[in-house]
């Protein structure tokens, strides 16, 4: 059925531009796009927009009247899910914490812990404490909100077999302790009743994969398990590397297949809101006639991490450097590994500071934090 | 497992056809395509194509526990050495790789035998009363020497003659002198685990034959080395995951010569093998020289244990730690692929 351009809700000057252009009937504006009818009806690209979104309007009215398949209306121009601006996403990343390592250092450096909706790799020397750091956030991941964590659960895919089940014993015991230490009101009381090593055992979850076709096969499977989950807020898989490195004749094969994996972590990480926690290794590259060392799986697989991560030795200290991060400028602390897991190096008996809870304990807090 | 193929996985008879004419047949080439590349295979719509993945995904995932359940295993192998197991809380890890390496002659082979007779033990002495499944690539492994140590260890136990025999009996020795012999053995490990009823494998040692036939300054040779053994990696990683028990394996020492030595040196020894066999172990325990006499050895790469120093002699019946109660002397540790180790200087 032909509409009259006169039958839009448009103002009267409009229209007679429109009709003096030579435009009788709706049907005739549908192919256009603004900047071409503003020409040629001689109305400015705001009104010329206008138009076209009154037409379309009408016809996706039309079409829902005449039974015919919806999303009429949202065809051209913007259909699809809508944009968001800055200040949405600002919001948004407000209210998402990151996960606090009792590194209170390390903390500093990443801008508050370890991003939650971002994918973060740590590489570095075997025996440096990359697994000790994984094993550390899978249990800070559990800390209750009312102490400043996350509250959420863990997934931790093994693909080395050097998860050992007393170490996280020992750190969960510390982690339960320090928090037992900072008891305040009876919400923490409350919380710390759910807090104990059992569940936090019982809240981190275990995969074993021996090869990468399993470690493949796995991630295929988690968006179904993570919507079965909601509360998982952390996924660690140590390592990324050691699969990739064997076995692999084809390269290119190889960086295919880590491209996917890459994509499929990023959007994991940001559709079920979840920090997504890679360990790597180091391999041995020859240049010129030294050796250096530098982060294994090639170039490609650097593009992949939105923060990068490296821990290495100076002598007998452990330095960990942040070399890629959107947010902050690269820089190094030191830690150390005690018996209660993943320290900074001066901790000795003060224990880390609180978070803040609320938005008007933050600003107070920021400037203890400052003067610490 | 990935190897499976696509028609018992519960993949239609068709589609596992269709798959064929591209040479898709296990599960493994499956997943080992992207996704377009699957959508053109199969000729599917992108939709579909997640559902196939998905169920073949199914097939091949392994299963998701939870670390409560782990708990309620058994999880160390109690080394007999009380200063070590404290370190090591309760012992050498099950399902993990344990490394012993240092210069030769400083008791790497004598840790083995000690750790063999510890396995046939019964459960109510610390042992794992299962056999030894003992892989021996430099002939070192000496029969009278398992029995003296286990007469002086364990008197009581061993006084009767047919207790010996039965302990010997369970030791089982697979002698392997190259590579590929090697490579054999581990892939047929897992038959040779079922029908023994082992508790424990030993491979002594890794680096003799690798050494033996990869000159790594020749071009190519630095990766096939890597490559094999990575192989070998996960394929005793493999094995001490499924049948959860411990595997140690012994290393030699090089010497590494770098730009980062400390204090001047040009160089120093460290573990041979090189980095990325430094990644692939779980646990690495460095033994080395004080003088003639008293020997260390190091924790220098473990999950659970802090860098320590223990000393150490070798006797007639085995490994003797500094008494019982002696602390391990916690040392400034550093990279353990970097490790300086002391060898022999007198003789």
């Amino acid at each position: 059925m032909q509409r009259p351009v006169s039958s839009l809700s448009l103002s009267p000057s409009v229209k007679i531009k429109l009709v003096a252009a030579g435009f009788q009937f709706t049907a005739d504006l549908l192919p256009l796009k603004p900047l071409q009818l503003s020409k040629e009806a001689s109305l400015s690209q705001q009104e010329a927009l206008e138009v076209l979104q009154a037409v379309r309007r009408e016809e996706g009215g039309d079409e829902e009247a005449a039974g015919g398949g919806g999303g009429g209306g949202g065809g051209g121009g913007g259909g699809g899910p809508a944009s968001l601006t800055a200040l949405e996403l600002l919001q948004k990343e407000e209210e998402l914490r990151s996960i606090v390592t009792f590194s209170s250092q390390l903390d500093a450096a990443l801008g508050g812990g370890l991003p939650v909706g971002k994918t973060t790799e740590i590489c570095g020397a075997p025996g440096v404490g990359k697994t000790q750091l994984c094993l550390q956030l899978a249990v800070d991941v559990q800390v209750p909100q009312c102490f400043g964590g996350v509250g959420g659960q863990a997934v931790y895919i093994d693909t080395e077999g050097s998860f050992l089940l007393q170490r996280v014993v020992d750190i969960a015991a510390a982690a339960v302790q320090h928090c037992s230490l900072q008891v305040e009101d009876d919400e923490q009381r409350v919380a710390m009743t759910t807090f104990t090593v059992e569940t936090i055992l019982a809240n981190m979850f275990l995969v074993r994969c021996h090869d990468y076709v399993e470690l493949l096969a796995e991630l295929h499977l988690l968006p179904a398990f993570l919507s079965d989950h909601p509360r998982v807020r952390l996924l660690v898989i140590d390592s990324v590397a050691f699969p990739f490195r064997q076995h692999f004749d084809d390269l290119s094969r190889r960086t295919r297949l880590l491209n996917g994996l890459a994509q499929q972590l990023i959007a994991m990480a940001t559709g079920h809101n979840m920090a997504v926690l890679m360990t790597n290794q180091m391999t041995t590259r020859l240049r010129g006639g030294q050796s250096q060392q530098v982060p294994a799986l090639g170039e490609t697989w650097g593009h992949a991490p939105t923060i990068r991560v490296l821990l290495h030795w100076a002598g007998s200290r452990r330095l960990a450097a942040i070399f890629k991060s959107p947010d902050h400028m690269g820089s190094t602390v030191q830690y150390q590994i005690t018996s209660e897991g993943f320290r900074d190096v001066d901790q000795s008996e003060r224990p880390p500071s609180k978070r803040p809870r609320t938005h008007a304990d933050q600003s107070a807090e920021s400037r203890e934090d400052a003067s610490l | 497992m990935a190897t499976r193929k696509l028609t018992r996985a519960g993949v239609s008879d068709e589609m596992c056809e269709q798959l064929k004419r591209h040479k898709v047949e296990s599960c493994k080439d499956l997943l080992s395509l992207t996704t377009v590349e699957v959508m053109t295979a199969a000729g599917l719509s992108y939709r579909r194509t997640t559902e196939l993945l998905q169920t073949v995904s199914r097939a091949v995932a392994p299963p998701v526990s939870t670390a409560l359940e782990l708990w309620r295993q058994h999880s160390c192998f109690s080394t007999s050495l009380p200063a070590l197991d404290r370190l090591l809380r309760g012992g050498l890890p099950r399902g993990a790789l344990t490394e012993v390496t240092g210069p030769s002659g400083c008791g790497k082979t004598q840790v083995c035998l000690m750790l063999s007779v510890l396995a046939t033990l019964p459960k109510s002495l610390g042992g794992l009363d299962s056999a030894v499944i003992y892989i021996d690539t430099e002939s070192a492994f000496s029969a009278e020497r398992l029995v003296e140590i286990a007469e002086s260890r364990f008197p009581d136990h061993f006084g009767p003659k047919e207790r010996v025999l039965q302990m010997a009996g369970r030791v089982h020795l697979f002698r392997e002198l190259t590579c590929q012999n090697v490579l054999d053995r581990l892939d047929r490990l897992e038959e040779d685990i079922i029908s023994t009823g082992a508790g424990l494998v030993i491979l002594d040692s890794v680096a003799s034959v690798v050494r033996k036939e990869f000159d790594t300054t020749l071009p190519g040779n630095l990766l096939h080395r890597s490559d094999l053994l990575g192989h070998e990696a996960s394929t005793l990683k493999y094995l001490a995951h499924q049948f959860n028990i411990p595997v140690v394996l012994t290393n030699q020492v090089t010497t590494h010569v770098g730009g980062q030595g400390s204090a001047g040196d040009s160089g120093f020894v460290t573990a041979a093998l090189g980095n990325t066999w430094s990644h692939s172990v779980n646990t690495r325990l460095i033994v080395q020289y004080v003088d003639a006499r008293q020997r260390q050895m190091l924790i220098a790469k473990s999950p659970v244990a802090p860098f320590a120093v223990l000393n150490y002699t070798v006797e007639k019946q085995g490994i003797c730690m500094d008494g019982e109660e002696s602390e391990g002397v916690l040392y400034e540790g550093t990279d353990p692929g970097l490790q300086p180790i002391r060898v022999q200087t007198e003789f």
